[in-house]
């Protein structure tokens, strides 16, 4: 699995549905007074005569419930905005994000959305926070996948620059403008850094990071993307990059394509 | 006195080759799946027949927590208690994900799919809006109507009967115009579906909103249920208990478990602990008592429940 950009993502919604108020019924008017409070309780009033200590009950189960099922996803974020931005931040998705998914997993790929479509209202918010949310998210999601290969395809001793080398049916191949992966309360790079990383989920189930360098990331561009074979891709990049040795570059690449097989990376090749 | 096999008759072709749940069950939470594994053929866990899950803890994903699901599906029977079909929502009918239940149910060879009497989602410009918690249905004769319509359409798309579980709640909608009770038969008898009963939500609203649980639990319809739930809950205030799952059963709870074997049969029967859980161990002594109370009071012995008491008090000592 390559995970799609996540613009792409944030188009998996539903289609628009028009109800007027006026044709809901009384319950249901109800209801949505009953929800809005929920979501936004500081500025919409609870529906009239319910009591308030018990509907206070609901306000605090319902916030705790989306703030855990968030804050799961993305320890780092929460570490680096602090706990206030941080509650501030999950209110303010819980008020303008309407969550598409009934299923929990799915939580924090809402926020994620919701964070590409809705601008940012922490102040001096860090320019790195929606890189550093995919970023962890991606663990969660290549955790769960449910991705799979036609084993029957793959030649699990197939020589990689014969024919086309296979990443892990749950992989992901990233590029992100910050180090995502090195930022901590501590570490808050504030100038963009091309960062690229291959992540996957092994035959153990876990999942693990592997940092490239802009090559190695282009030669798995092309042989995952494009379908190349190992020496049709490392060929491309060496003409792209006018290197006058082409079998040394050949000779390194199968190199390291060998040793993405050895970390489990690679599971072969394309029969 | 199960009425799973009535209860399926009518679309009989998918679920006559599945299995049924029976005797006593735990839902199942992710930390007690090794340590079932593990005791899995011992007597210390003897009891556990039937286990639950919500489906949207497992549509979709694969990896590990597809492998423990088969490993549970291998061995137990599995019934799944959805928390988000939002049957009383004022959005439509989330047909996609039903669709994806009825193939899960299909893939992994589950019969039994139960939902909650609440809602759980809003509709804010158009858009359809989970909020992930159950939230209480105004008991007004409109909503009765909205509500069976949506459980029908739901069996329909499903092809197959749901039970429906009265739900705890802590604030009582001022629009109401029946009370709880009247509320569930109605949508129960025009929805024509069955009845997951749990036992802790009706002592949970009965000091919630000041009514008797015997009662209560006399006017439901007996041969609608499918299986029971019961459970722990919070006591916040003297008149306000929250349903947390995280503690042990209180004695109340179990005469009220007691009475309804008397009252209708023998039913299966499943413990939920959801926060605070203990180690399996802990919890299958929960589980073993309702067990020996399913064996104690089937036999319909105890006409009153001052016997139900005695005897309770009896087999605790």
């Amino acid at each position: 699995m390559t995970l799609k950009p996540l613009k792409h993502n944030a188009t998996n919604l539903l289609p628009k549905m028009n109800v007027e108020k006026n044709k809901l019924l009384n319950f249901q008017r109800y209801q949505l007074a009953f929800t809005q409070h929920l979501r936004q309780p500081k500025t919409s009033p609870k529906p009239a005569k319910v009591i308030k200590n018990r509907m206070a009950v609901y306000t605090e189960i319902v916030f705790n419930n989306i703030i855990d099922s968030v804050s799961a996803c993305f320890p780092v974020l929460q570490n680096v905005l602090g706990k206030r931005a941080w509650q501030k931040l999950v209110r303010d998705f819980f008020i303008r994000h309407q969550s598409q998914t009934p299923i929990f997993r799915e939580i924090p790929q809402q926020f994620l959305i919701y964070l590409e479509t809705k601008p940012v209202i922490v102040n001096n918010a860090p320019l790195f926070i929606n890189h550093l949310a995919h970023y962890e998210w991606v663990e969660l999601a290549l955790s769960t996948s449910d991705a799979e290969i036609e084993v029957a395809n793959v030649d699990f001793e197939g020589d990689l620059l014969e024919k086309q080398p296979i990443l892990s049916a749950a992989s992901a191949l990233l590029h992100y403008d910050y180090p995502v992966h090195k930022i901590s309360k501590r570490f808050r790079p504030t100038q963009p850094e091309a960062t690229y990383l291959l992540v996957f989920r092994d035959k153990a189930d876990r999942v693990k990071f592997i940092e490239l360098n802009a090559v190695t990331f282009k030669l798995l561009q092309l042989t995952n993307n494009e379908n190349m074979t190992g020496r049709q891709a490392l060929t491309k990049l060496a003409m792209e990059i006018n290197h006058p040795d082409l079998q040394a570059i050949i000779d390194f690449g199968y190199e390291i394509l060998q040793g993405l097989k050895a970390q489990g990376a690679i599971i072969g090749s394309i029969k | 006195m199960t009425q799973l096999g009535t209860a399926f008759t009518d679309t009989s072709e998918i679920s006559k080759a599945k299995h049924q749940i029976t005797g006593t069950g735990l839902g199942l939470k992710r930390e007690l799946i090794p340590q079932i594994q593990k005791l899995f053929g011992q007597e210390l866990i003897q009891n556990l027949n039937f286990v639950e899950i919500a489906p949207e803890n497992w549509i979709g994903a694969g990896g590990k927590v597809t492998k423990d699901l088969a490993w549970f599906t291998e061995r137990y029977t599995v019934a799944c208690h959805g928390l988000c079909l939002s049957l009383g929502g004022p959005d439509p009918l989330n047909k996609s994900f039903l669709k994806q239940v009825k193939e899960f149910l299909i893939n992994h060879n589950i019969s039994l799919y139960t939902e909650h009497l609440s809602y759980c989602t809003d509709f804010n410009h158009g858009e359809r809006g989970y909020l992930y918690d159950l939230l209480p249905i105004p008991f007004t004769e409109e909503a009765v109507h909205y509500v069976a319509k949506r459980i029908r359409q739901t069996q329909d798309i499903l092809e197959q009967r749901i039970a429906i579980e009265n739900a705890s709640f802590y604030v009582s909608a001022p629009i109401s115009e029946m009370d709880e009770l009247t509320f569930l038969n109605a949508v129960l008898s025009e929805a024509d579906c069955d009845l997951h009963l749990d036992i802790n939500n009706i002592y949970v609203n009965s000091v919630n909103f000041g009514f008797d649980a015997h009662t209560f639990l006399r006017g439901v319809p007996g041969k609608r249920i499918v299986y029971a739930h019961i459970a722990g809950h919070l006591q916040e205030a003297p008149d306000l208990l929250i349903d947390t799952h995280g503690e042990d059963i209180i004695d109340p709870v179990w005469t009220l478990l007691a009475e309804a074997y008397q009252l209708y049969g023998k039913f299966p029967t499943l413990l939920e602990r959801d926060t605070n859980i203990p180690q399996l161990e802990t919890l299958m002594k929960e589980v073993n008592k309702i067990a020996e109370l399913q064996a104690l009071y089937c036999s319909g012995m105890f006409n009153d429940i001052k016997a139900i008491e005695a005897q309770r008090h009896k087999f605790t000592a």
